[in-house]
């Protein structure tokens, strides 16, 4: 109606000028447009890969036979399910994810409930610091740097040892020490996450809980079960879940550490794969293994996804 | 049960003095109310004394026992927050008991024994079994002061318990507030905003205005005599009018809407105004001898059954409490009585004391 006032933004003006503003000013238009190189990135390297890693899963493929692929339904999962070096290996990974997740868990609890009571404490943040360093450096440069470490001839550890007067020992290289010297280097590289994940989580605990729990003269066990653990608990299963996700896909540690070796002993199911796909060549029945490996990061992220949504509907 | 005394009790954060050398006495037994406008520092108050704000000087003392270094926990107070604190896993019963397990001398009949009378008082028995998800604002908060009553402490501490529930809820907070009290007779500080409320359960009240301690009295004594300008305007509902000097006879001083000279210390205005309650203040539809002139602005507004009345005399604003069926409509002439005994002077925002001051009616 002429002379009708209308409130801001109701009738927002479309950009003056010719057809490419005019048709850039619409609702969808750019934000589709900005996302295209990301969408290309993710089709080109995500889903092709993915899609293609699928189809070869159902193939016999060998990269040395100089053959073509030779469809071959689902043999590929059924030998891999027979395949008692696979559980074997599976297992392996399993220890390896509960005892380092475990592990890192606890002792982040443990540092982070330790930092976040020492707001006051001198070299606090120098102190952290030094704590978060593993977490940003590269597992191919740790594992370097701990080999090193481990060295049975001039490593640091064993200069320590013999120089208590204890026998040196070739912690990577002997069978009954060698998964827990690789152990112990993801616990280093990630009980730091965790902490930053437990002093997340307590960031999140409203202060009236905790004054109000000092107040009423708590036990320190009723004060993190009823107030710390209740609040924190979805930041801390998140934590626990998306390092249990990644513990599952480690592979460049032990590549640069030990390579599986010795024998078999520290070989996870992501170094079985990179020898079957790379030295052995066999791409069918790797691709197989991929899938299998990428249904059960499906499982945890599904559970990640529905932790999210329990948490959203806890707290509304 | 022991005194409360602040001596000299300061809290600075950076350049912002919260709380400025309050000194003062909570006397055992008794419930003082911390009453003065937002961000006065009364909140930062009784944090200092539950020892969850270290002061920056001045010391605190439970009886002859120092505790201004002491931890909350270890001054052994209860504390009801603002904000309903339940603890989420537990029960109501539960949650009212929590704090009763470490008290060695009760025995599990004695405790539970505790928790059926305070869940009876607050009117909790047929929720005792629900959790936190299960009740409203009101009834979380009842849990809260539960815990804090149970326990039986020397010391109890309310902030603001009643700001976060709804009308009724906080009727039957108050309702048990009042029983607890009658029945255990603790030193209870209560921190508010509402001065109703302040006036309803305080054996005295703490005044604060900008950190300082600007009143300490009964409730009566506060309303009828207040120290300061502040605590004429700050009390009432609305505060006091205050007037000022229109003119000087002598040491005789004139205000507009009092139809008497007051005697002024030393013949000196400056910095001087009259104050007067609006209750006090009569209004009549008729001229008559020591009735001043006034025109009725705006409209008659209720407030608690009373007409409020806003008056234009001389200039001055002045509203006066009219009984009900006494309105008069805006724009006409009234006359206005101040009485002046009910008249206080202020000099700088400070009341002159009744002995400076005499009062002599016009001719």
């Amino acid at each position: 109606m002429p002379g009708e006032l209308a409130a801001p933004g109701l009738h927002a003006r479309r950009p003056a000028g010719g057809g490419i503003a005019r048709f850039l000013g619409r609702r969808t238009v750019l934000p589709g447009l900005l996302l295209i190189p990301v969408l290309a990135f993710f089709i080109v390297w995500n889903t092709i890969p993915t899609l293609w890693l699928l189809g070869l899963s159902f193939y016999r493929f060998s990269l040395t036979s100089g053959r073509a692929p030779i469809y071959a339904g689902l043999l590929n999962f059924q030998n891999i399910l027979n395949d008692s070096g696979v559980w074997l290996d599976l297992s392996r990974t399993l220890l390896f994810v509960i005892s380092g997740v475990g592990i890192q868990t606890v002792l982040g609890m443990l540092l982070g409930l330790l930092f976040w009571n020492s707001q006051r404490l001198p070299g606090r943040r120098v102190a952290l610091t030094m704590l978060f360093a593993p977490m940003v450096l590269t597992p191919v440069a740790s594992g370097t740097f701990w080999r090193l470490i481990y060295d049975p001839t001039f490593g640091v550890l064993n200069s320590i040892l013999r120089g208590i007067g204890l026998p040196g020992t070739n912690f990577l290289g002997d069978s009954s020490t060698a998964f827990a010297a690789v152990l112990v280097v993801d616990i280093w590289m990630w009980t730091p996450f965790m902490v930053l994940m437990t002093l997340a989580a307590l960031a999140s605990v409203p202060k009236a809980e905790l004054e109000a729990a000092e107040i009423d003269q708590l036990t320190w066990w009723q004060r993190l079960r009823l107030v710390l653990l209740f609040h924190g608990k979805y930041i801390l299963m998140l934590g626990i879940l998306l390092r249990t996700i990644d513990s599952f896909k480690t592979m460049d540690l032990i590549y640069n550490m030990t390579f599986g070796g010795p024998g078999t002993t520290t070989q996870l199911v992501a170094i079985t794969l990179y020898r079957r796909a790379f030295e052995a060549f066999n791409m069918g029945w790797s691709s197989a293994l991929a899938v299998i490996l990428l249904l059960i990061s499906i499982a945890f992220t599904a559970t990640f996804i529905f932790v999210l949504h329990w948490r959203d509907k806890a707290e509304a | 049960m022991p005194d409360i005394h602040l001596e000299g009790l300061t809290r600075s954060f950076g350049p912002t003095t919260a709380v400025d050398n309050v000194s003062m006495i909570f006397a055992e037994g008794t419930v003082t109310c911390l009453l003065g406008p937002s961000g006065c520092g009364k909140t930062t108050l009784m944090r200092m004394i539950a020892g969850l704000e270290a002061p920056t000087s001045g010391r605190i003392r439970f009886g002859d026992r120092d505790v201004t270094r002491l931890s909350a926990r270890q001054r052994g107070v209860a504390m009801v927050f603002q904000y309903p604190v339940m603890y989420r896993t537990l029960t109501v019963a539960e949650n009212i008991e929590l704090p009763l397990a470490r008290d060695r001398g009760l025995s599990p009949a004695e405790r539970r024994g505790r928790v059926d009378e305070v869940l009876d008082v607050l009117d909790l028995l047929a929720q005792r079994g629900l959790r936190m998800g299960d009740l409203d604002m009101g009834a979380r908060q009842r849990v809260a002061v539960g815990r804090a009553i149970a326990r039986r402490c020397d010391v109890v501490l309310f902030d603001e318990p009643t700001t976060n529930v709804e009308v009724h809820a906080k009727l039957q907070l108050i309702r048990a507030f009042k029983e607890f009290r009658r029945r255990l007779r603790q030193t209870i500080v209560y921190v508010t905003h509402d001065q109703t409320e302040a006036m309803t359960l305080a054996d005295q009240i703490a005044l604060m205005q900008a950190g300082v301690l600007s009143q300490c009295a009964a409730p009566r004594v506060l309303y009828d005599e207040p120290d300061s300008e502040f605590g004429g305007w700050f009390l009432g509902s609305p505060g006091m009018n205050f007037l000022d000097p229109v003119g000087r006879v002598g040491v005789q001083a004139r205000f507009a809407g009092i139809s008497a000279e007051i005697a002024v210390p030393g013949g000196d205005v400056a910095g001087l105004r009259a104050g007067i309650r609006p209750e006090y203040v009569r209004v009549f539809p008729h001229a008559a001898p020591g009735r001043v002139t006034a025109r009725v602005v705006g409209d008659c507004i209720t407030i608690g059954g009373q007409h409020l009345l806003t008056l234009d005399v001389d200039g001055a604003e002045l509203k006066a409490k009219i009984p009900p069926g006494a309105g008069m409509a805006a724009g006409s002439t009234a006359f206005v009585e101040c009485p002046a005994e009910h008249v206080m002077l202020f000099r700088d925002g400070r009341r002159l004391s009744e002995q400076s001051v005499g009062l002599s009616r016009f001719p």
